[in-house]
């Protein structure tokens, strides 16, 4: 088991330089990458959990267990469909090589126990992001990729202050030296992590970043990328018990703002991504369920941002008028559905399971999160279809459906114990009030939200804000 | 008393970086900025290696008094690099972003190239 895992940690880094020398295998060979990576993701399932120290004392660590198990199977899956997605596209060995790097990278985020390693991982997988999100060289995508690294890479040097803090008091760079270190510590940490989930204030730079890049780079960024920076947080919320009640204030205070932001806005591939903020809430406000989550909102919004990408616009007044070809539409409704809550798909086993670990003081507000889901992806459901018009998707379109609309279904078994009557009947009162709400109120406001706190200056300026906050929080 | 002046002054590096990314309105300007605020991190690692001793950590007979630690310092080996490997990507983009900003400033690449 431990050669399996120093070769999957490996292969993709690997085989992304040897598919750059044989540029007429890069779709075969990483597309076997992402195979093999869905392979030991599905045996993490059922084996016991591997710790695997690298260096003598200082915390170096991997940790595999089913939590990143489901981390990893969500970042497969999602590899696979975007690979699939552009088979038959004009992308050049060097997008797949980095697509395979950006895998590798963030499973190696998903399987460390120590800050340093993850500091090296979650900076390799913002160079690989930055250069996918710059691949069509026009300028607008190099200042998004710009504005991404420097955010990044700001918030990652803030972490490595947090990091060396940990180390200087526990002598070890593990997960569990962060009991000992100071309080200060614990913000720089977090405030570096918050950064590059995209979680709450500090994760605005996300919403454009996911809405500019390109359609199959959107569906990696927001259905794997950020998690990430998800995954650590819930780690330590489940290494010391102490952290727990932050992480999950911080889960329902992101979850309600990118449900405020995504029920207002207009544009689609923006309400998706604000709607990422949104369910990496959900993720953390029951961090011990977290990964279900992680796994079923990764395949929903990839597929989500795929099939957006194969509409006709991207504004939905638009889309009201010109109707969508109907297998399209479906596509669209199935993933509306799952993200909604509704029984039969995977988001509906993780939504009750979420509910069901929250505190009592969460349960208001994430209710009123999952009844802004509703209403938001009314939006998708509610759109014109017809079925004589002749439809004009990318060819791998239907191959990369196929994969994460199945893997919502098959997901269903994991927590099939959700199908009572009690917890079928609440989703099915919240997704009718959200489309009441949606047909009453929201379909008509032109409310325009202002986009001042995406501006980089203030994305820059939120940091020091978010340490102030996260000190009080930490020091009360 | 050294030590601790010398920490207020690894803290005061990173703060001078920290808020030229946030004043400065010239995008290499905001570079060099986070160059600042990152040499002010490397130097702060090196002030912990520090803190048992100062001679460098190599095996010899002679017993020339405390070793510095050398993880931190191997750790932040691995983040200098990093940081100027991201340091050359970025300008290269600024490079490209050049021939239609030739002003560089943010607020107009901004401007120019929102949704």
């Amino acid at each position: 088991m431990i050669t399996l895992t120093l070769t999957w940690i490996a292969l993709p880094f690997f085989v992304g330089f040897i598919s750059y020398l044989l540029p007429k295998l890069d779709r075969y060979l990483s597309l076997g990458v992402a195979i093999a990576s869905v392979g030991y993701a599905l045996l993490l399932f059922v084996q016991p959990p591997l710790t695997l120290k690298l260096l003598d004392s200082f915390g170096v660590t991997l940790l595999l267990d089913p939590l990143s198990g489901f981390f990893i199977l969500t970042n497969a899956l999602v590899t696979v469909a975007v690979i699939l997605y552009c088979w038959r596209s004009d992308k050049t060995a060097f997008f797949y090589m980095q697509t395979i790097i950006l895998h590798g990278s963030v499973n190696a985020a998903f399987a460390c126990a120590d800050f340093i390693s993850l500091y090296v991982a979650l900076e390799v997988l913002s160079i690989a992001a930055f250069l996918l999100i710059a691949y069509p060289r026009s300028d607008r995508s190099i200042w998004v990729g710009l504005r991404y690294l420097f955010v990044s890479n700001v918030a990652m040097l803030f972490f490595l202050i947090g990091a060396v803090l940990v180390y200087q008091a526990s002598h070890s760079f593990a997960f569990a030296g962060i009991r000992e270190a100071p309080p200060e510590a614990l913000a720089l940490l977090f405030l570096g992590l918050l950064v590059k989930g995209g979680i709450f204030v500090s994760g605005l730079w996300l919403p454009l970043t996911h809405a500019e890049s390109e359609t199959p780079v959107s569906a990696m960024l927001s259905g794997v990328v950020v998690k990430a920076g998800v995954l650590p947080l819930v780690r330590c919320a489940l290494v010391v018990v102490e952290f727990d009640p932050i992480i999950r204030i911080f889960g329902v205070g992101t979850a309600l703002l990118g449900m405020f932001y995504a029920v207002f806005e207009k544009d689609t591939k923006r309400m998706l991504a604000f709607h990422t903020v949104s369910q990496l809430g959900f993720v953390l406000a029951a961090p011990e369920v977290g990964g279900f989550y992680a796994l079923t909102h990764g395949l929903v919004k990839s597929s989500l941002f795929l099939t957006a990408g194969s509409l006709p616009s991207r504004n939905l007044k638009e889309l009201r008028h010109t109707p969508i070809h109907t297998p399209i539409w479906i596509a669209l409704v199935i993933a509306s559905f799952s993200i909604s809550g509704f029984p039969l798909l995977s988001g509906f086993g993780a939504k009750v399971l979420t509910m069901k670990s929250l505190l009592p003081w969460q349960v208001i507000a994430m209710n009123i999160a999952a009844l802004g889901t509703a209403i938001s992806f009314a939006k998708f459901i509610f759109l014109p279809h017809e079925k004589d018009e002749q439809a004009k998707v990318k060819p791998g379109f239907w191959a990369a459906i196929i994969v994460l609309i199945g893997g919502l279904f098959l997901a269903n078994v994991v927590y099939y114990e959700a199908y009572t009557v009690a917890n079928i009947i609440k989703p099915l009162v919240t997704i009718f009030l959200g489309w009441l709400a949606y047909f009453l109120i929201f379909r008509h406001t032109t409310l325009k939200l202002p986009r001042l706190l995406e501006q980089f200056d203030h994305l820059i300026g939120v940091m020091s804000l978010m340490l102030v906050l996260l000190l009080g929080i930490v020091l009360a | 008393m050294k030590r601790d002046m010398l920490e207020a002054c690894v803290f005061a590096t990173v703060l001078c970086g920290f808020f030229g990314i946030i004043l400065k309105r010239n995008l290499v300007m905001k570079i060099i900025s986070m160059d600042v605020m990152s040499t002010g991190v490397i130097a702060y690692y090196v002030l912990i290696a520090s803190r048992n001793g100062l001679f460098t950590p190599i095996l010899s007979n002679a017993n020339r008094g405390n070793y510095a630690d050398p993880v931190p310092q191997a750790v932040i080996l691995t983040a200098i690099v990093i940081g100027f490997s991201i340091q050359a990507l970025m300008l290269v983009g600024v490079m490209k972003l050049a021939r239609d900003n030739p002003t560089l400033e943010t607020h107009e690449i901004e401007r120019n190239n929102a949704p």
